[in-house]
């Protein structure tokens, strides 16, 4: 029987272009802090710190951890990196949370961080060399695949490119704040890598998000509600292989599968009440609907195209702008899991789907290889 | 790739942010600069936090460009890439104000002219930017 978990603090920066106003150090303390005044502690109540980050050619800093020891108040206490590409942010909340589960600790500070200014993501993807393709040219034609096979129409991703920038002007920490954006400045913008347009992707940022997990003795004493964790999982496949859907990645449905059969969730379409999932290009949100098992395969644009994943839907979907908004990538998943706590602990502000108890945090990274989900709840799990 | 000219890049800024800024800020002024602690410690080069509490330091202060060695590794036959094309030391220099050591380079001309606890100054370059490296050694004291 494994102890029970819950999130009792979460922070994040302000997440911007270009954070030169602080280090790498003084960002990632800046989103611990505030994670650590949500949750009434300081850097003694802290046992242990998980830190994750994408691959480190992407800002030049190799073994983050030892630099980043004095800024986290770790000094004495264990530290240890995540190392999950883009999905890193979540699946550097999944180990620390198994840490707390397993009973090895029961204060854990988690935190996740990018800095892109300070390098070339496209860079440091080609393994070091120039005119590399980046994500963009990577998961296009994932994309003209998935539109091809469903027979959506084009204005589905402009819709997504809409709502995501909608929901982000009600969120403080939102990189991009596109107050005029439409539908027609969407489609008019330019075509970066043919099917996506410029204001279908997502922006570079500098960033970092942090929680506090506890046991489930520290979380019921907490000063705010706790986001009681009922599930996680992990999966990850190889990025190219004979046969492998890159579409609907068997390593994305696994994992939510998993994470559902773990909650106890059977029709989650029905029981959750918002979904937060990785998006820096507007079509994988119907994609992910697909690989989540929230629509039936081929169905996933008519959530979208009836509205249903808006706001003030009945399946809201990245209500805080998503890394459509802000993508400091290390951080990226960790700001949806962070995201999926906040609307069940009632903290989302303008932002805050009415009535959220139970949600999904979902995060993918690599060449859509990397998955990790996690679901959280206002209602502490039957043990 | 034979016949091929490659160029590696490294296409990285940093933000060092107000407190290491500060410290490579002094270097370009030919000066040197410690982080002072809660406790009165002076860390040289300067941390934005102190490692024994995580706390953000306090201010910067004043240290001085000379000081002593506290160990060294004698460096007979300097490899292409290393900063000195005559023997050297690599070393461990207490400058005088500082309770941490900087780590460093010491051309004193031959083994025999270092030892522990020998008093060395630092040998500033004229072209200066902002960087370690700005001093472009340190010599024994009367050297310079």
């Amino acid at each position: 029987m494994s102890v029970q978990a819950a999130v009792v603090g979460i922070g994040q920066t302000k997440h911007a272009k270009c954070r030169d106003d602080l280090s790498l150090a003084g960002l990632v303390r800046e989103a611990a802090i505030r994670a650590l005044e949500d949750a009434g502690m300081g850097w003694s109540d802290i046992e242990a710190v998980i830190i994750g980050t994408a691959p480190d050619s992407f800002e030049g800093l190799m073994m983050p951890e030892l630099y980043f020891a004095d800024a986290l108040g770790c000094v004495g206490k264990p530290i240890m990196r995540v190392h999950t590409a883009g999905s890193v942010g979540g699946s550097t909340a999944v180990v620390a949370t198994h840490l707390v589960e397993s009973g090895v600790r029961k204060r854990v500070l988690t935190v996740a961080f990018e800095k892109q200014s300070e390098g070339d993501t496209t860079w440091g993807l080609s393994g070091g060399r120039s005119g590399g393709v980046g994500a963009g040219g990577y998961f296009a034609p994932h994309v003209r695949s998935y539109i091809e096979r469903s027979g959506a129409p084009d204005y589905v991703g402009w819709m997504v490119a809409v709502k995501d920038r909608q929901n982000a002007l009600k969120n403080p920490y939102a990189h991009l704040q596109l107050e005029n954006i439409t539908f027609e400045s969407v489609k008019e913008s330019p075509m970066v890598w043919d099917p996506v347009h410029r204001l279908e992707s997502c922006p570079t940022s500098d960033g970092a998000a942090a929680m506090v997990i506890v046991d489930a003795d520290t979380a019921k004493v907490a000063p705010t509600p706790p986001a009681w964790i009922h599930a996680t999982a992990i999966r990850s496949e190889l990025g190219w292989f004979p046969g492998r859907d890159a579409v609907n990645p068997q390593g994305g449905q696994d994992c939510s599968a998993d994470v559902y059969k773990q909650a106890g969730i059977t029709n989650p379409r029905e029981e959750l009440d918002m979904i937060e999932c990785y998006v820096p290009f507007s079509w994988y949100e119907p994609m992910w609907m697909e690989n989540l098992h929230i629509t039936e395969r081929g169905d996933g644009w008519k959530l979208t195209e009836e509205g249903h994943t808006a706001i003030d839907g009945d399946i809201p979907v990245n209500c805080s702008g998503g890394v459509l908004s802000s993508n400091p990538i290390g951080a990226s998943g960790m700001l949806r899991f962070a995201e999926a706590a906040m609307q069940v602990r009632g903290q989302a502000g303008d932002h805050q789907v009415p009535n959220a108890h139970l949600a999904l945090g979902h995060a993918y990274g690599g060449a859509a290889q990397y998955f990790a989900c996690w679901v959280v709840g206002s209602e502490r799990p039957e043990s | 790739m034979a016949g091929n000219e490659w160029t590696l890049e490294f296409p990285y800024r940093r933000s060092v942010g107000p407190i290491v800024g500060e410290f490579l800020t002094a270097l370009r002024k030919g000066e040197l600069k410690g982080a002072r602690t809660a406790s009165g410690r002076v860390i040289v080069p300067a941390l934005e936090y102190d490692p024994e509490t995580g706390e953000p330091v306090e201010e910067l202060v004043a240290v001085a460009d000379h000081g002593t060695v506290t160990s060294f590794a004698w460096i007979a036959e300097p490899k292409r890439h290393q900063p000195l094309d005559r023997p050297f030391a690599f070393a461990h220099i207490r400058l005088e104000g500082a309770d941490t050591d900087l780590f460093h380079l010491v051309d004193a001309g031959s083994e025999e002219a270092m030892s522990i606890g020998m008093a060395v100054e630092a040998s500033w370059r004229d072209e200066r930017d902002g960087s370690i490296t700005d001093i472009a050694a340190f010599v024994p004291t009367g050297d310079a």
